[in-house]
């Protein structure tokens, strides 16, 4: 039989496929617009999530302190208050690094020193990890598992030998659980429990006597008075008392205690009917609806500050000390409260998933893509279909399956890039000024712009792969068509 | 007419260039199942303008696939040029249908975004030739079919004579032996029609090149070598061109 003599068919190059696709797209550029369109808004939404996600993210970073501040005098009332909990030591230990005051405290507590407390440290951190596995559980299955035990408790009721078998065989029925160890290890700890819990007591024991030595000194001075003195006298008291109180958090507490005690000299004027009577006035509202916020917000506009000096002034309150200026200062520092309370709220769930947006934006992200490739995969199935006859007349010229794959596979990604590029953009600029009405200064203070030019290269990077991807079948499919398509009168 | 002459001054020179034996398609869709054809066995020479007609449905699509190596037949074999087009990989068809076939479709089947010259000049493209040659030798084939003026129109903006008459310059881009022509008149009025057929006669007889036209175009009797029936998926008859005149006149 006579073969036929094949030179094989050159290689088109890249410029002559590019400018073939970018023709077909010119040509086509309706359905082209719509291609991209999908592409844009699929990419401008995970870029939204992402700049979002990342902002936050630095936010919560660099507010982390003024944030921990925050809380800081309240946690120090309730610690000089009433002793710990169990749960609060176990969890206060696990986290502590062996050198942490928090651990000396403990230690000079319960009488012992730091070293002795490292095999108690090792207990509390499995009691910790037993204690999330529980948290985390249903209530209908933990009620099975240790009956009305909670937290701590659960851990008495399961010495019990009866209790503790009734908890293992029905942990075995349970197959969706996890038990974060083997049945030994949680043996073992359950045997170290009793030592450590004696142990808390014997803390809680210290913590109390210490509390009552501080209440003997005060008098009748109330503990948030004192508190004003951390740095200096009331925190060497506090010291003497055995609570682990450095110099730094000394001073940053005493400012933060004197800085709530002005806020508030101005805040409890809300309770003067004449002054409240003038702001609604002012405000051409009801004087039921003034509230803390609303006067700060008018201390913090320009001759705000005198004038509410001035109403106090006439409603006969003592405004010896304060001065405009200094009042307004207050405001600044009542709207950064506020600000950073936002940002707290706003950036719980950062942390974790994807570039660390969070383990919730990174499935949000996730899905975004998908919808993205299912819309191109559409838009590019279609482009097919409607270039059957050319896709068929190409082959009736002698285009190899491979050329119409790659032109095809091009024109998906030149739409990518184009939507990549549009949504990465519009996404980014949406997010930002979204994050900027949130955040504002804080955003300034910390803003990510080399994590956010990452974050749109790839989701440039993304919007073009994902189409060439969502285009690898309807290629295939094009470049399978069978040339004699063409042949057929429509 | 002197064409008894023509057609015999050449068989000193024919060559099979075509050949089916026993061609049969069957197209199975769920539980019907159609003969398209039910077994063709046709020769055709190299230098030869036949045309085939048959009414639609008659598998004359089917007949042009198979000998176009755009289809392979259920049973039986095409030859073209010799080669049995059953036995070729994916790369030799597309190195045929490049080399040594030219389409002409009924509806032209340019491609929309290009001017006419690109069209011309694709199938070069796919066959190796440079771009500076593909383009002198695409201006060479559009002054052969009289475009030469408009190498940079798209289809869009030429008439169907003017698009067809590209089609063929098209068609012609790596001087294929075999120009397979399907219904190139039916879409144009007489007078372009005309002009096409002139352009078909004449690549026929100066160039050599073999055309197999599927057409319902009377007038193409008048410049073809041999006619060829196709009914029902079978051949009905072959005749010489001489022999249906000899007809048409009886009846007239």
């Amino acid at each position: 039989m006579k073969t036929i003599d094949v030179q094989p068919q050159p290689i088109l190059s890249l410029k002559r496929i590019f400018a073939i696709a970018l023709s077909g797209v010119k040509y086509r550029l309706f359905r082209a617009v719509v291609t991209v369109a999908v592409i844009t808004v699929a990419m401008a939404f995970l870029m939204n999530i992402l700049t979002e996600s990342l902002i936050k993210k630095a936010v919560a970073n660099s507010a982390r302190d003024q944030i921990a501040n925050l809380h800081r005098v309240d946690q120090w009332i309730a610690r000089l208050s009433v002793p710990q909990t169990g749960e609060q030591i176990i969890a206060g230990l696990a986290q502590a690094d062996p050198a942490d005051p928090y651990v000396a405290e403990l230690a000079g507590m319960s009488g012992k020193t730091p070293d002795d407390l490292a095999s108690l440290q090792a207990t509390a951190r499995s009691a910790q990890e037993y204690l999330q596995f529980f948290q985390d559980m249903n209530y209908g299955r933990r009620r099975v598992l240790v009956g009305r035990a909670e937290s701590a408790r659960i851990f008495d009721h399961l010495q019990d030998p009866g209790a503790y078998d009734k908890f293992t065989a029905n942990l075995s029925h349970m197959k969706t659980l996890r038990f974060p160890t083997e049945a030994d290890a949680f043996q073992a700890f359950l045997a170290e429990w009793p030592t450590l819990r004696d142990w808390m007591g014997t803390v809680r024991d210290g913590q109390a006597k210490a509390i009552e030595q501080i209440k003997k000194s005060l008098g009748n001075q109330p503990l948030v008075e004192a508190l004003r003195n951390a740095d200096g006298d009331f925190g060497e008291t506090l010291r003497q008392a055995g609570f682990a109180l450095g110099t730094e958090e000394a001073a940053s507490l005493s400012r933060e205690v004197k800085r709530l005690d002005n806020m508030l000299l101005i805040e409890s004027t809300i309770n003067n009917p004449e002054l409240r009577q003038a702001v609604a006035a002012k405000q051409d509202i009801l004087p039921g609806d003034v509230s803390v916020a609303l006067i700060w917000d008018l201390i913090d506009r320009s001759h705000g500050a005198a004038w509410y000096v001035d109403e106090m002034n006439k409603a006969g309150l003592d405004t010896e000390k304060l001065d405009p200026a200094f009042i307004r200062d207050l405001a600044g520092d009542y709207a950064h409260a506020q600000l950073l309370k936002y940002a707290e709220r706003q950036t719980l769930d950062t942390g974790g998933g994807l570039m660390g947006i969070g383990a919730r934006m990174t499935w949000l992200a996730l899905v975004s893509m998908l919808v993205c490739a299912v819309g191109i995969a559409n838009a590019m199935l279609m482009s097919v279909t409607e270039r059957f006859r050319e896709i068929a007349t190409l082959k009736c010229l002698g285009a190899l399956d491979g050329f119409i794959m790659t032109v095809f596979l091009i024109e998906a990604g030149i739409l990518g890039i184009v939507g990549g590029i549009a949504g990465t953009l519009i996404g980014l600029v949406l997010a930002i000024l979204r994050m900027a009405l949130g955040f504002q200064s804080l955003l300034v203070q910390s803003f990510p712009a080399l994590d956010l030019v990452k974050a749109g290269l790839i989701s440039i990077l993304l919007g073009m792969i994902l189409a060439a991807i969502a285009a690898v079948y309807p290629s295939f499919r094009a470049a399978r068509l069978a040339p004699m398509e063409a042949m057929r009168i429509e | 007419m002197t064409t008894p002459a023509t057609t015999e001054s050449r068989p000193a020179e024919r060559r099979v260039i075509i050949r089916t034996v026993g061609m049969k398609k069957i197209y199975q869709r769920g539980m019907e199942t159609t003969h398209a054809l039910r077994g063709v066995d046709v020769e055709i020479y190299t230098g030869e303008f036949i045309v085939v007609m048959g009414p639609s449905g008659s598998g004359k699509s089917t007949f042009f696939n198979m000998i176009g190596a755009l289809d392979s037949p259920s049973e039986g074999r095409t030859f073209i040029d010799e080669v049995d087009v059953a036995q070729l990989t994916a790369e030799e068809l597309a190195f045929l249908r490049c080399r040594k076939i030219g389409y002409i479709f009924q509806s032209y089947n340019l491609i929309q975004y290009m001017t006419a010259l690109e069209n011309v000049t694709t199938p070069m493209a796919f066959g190796g030739v440079s771009p500076d040659e593909a383009r002198s030798r695409g201006m060479e084939l559009l002054e052969l079919v009289g475009l030469k003026e408009r190498w940079f129109h798209r289809p869009i903006e030429m008439s169907g004579g003017q698009q067809q008459r590209v089609a063929i310059a098209r068609a012609l881009a790596n001087q294929p032996a075999i120009l397979l022509c399907d219904e190139p008149t039916a879409n144009l009025d007489h007078k372009t029609g005309d002009e096409i057929l002139d352009i078909l006669q004449r690549l026929n007889q100066e160039r050599g090149v073999t055309i197999i036209c599927a057409t319902h175009d009377h007038r193409m009797m008048n410049i073809c070598d041999r006619l060829m029936w196709i009914r029902d998926g079978a051949i009905e008859r072959i005749a010489n061109r001489n022999e249906v005149e000899v007809e048409l006149a009886s009846i007239d």
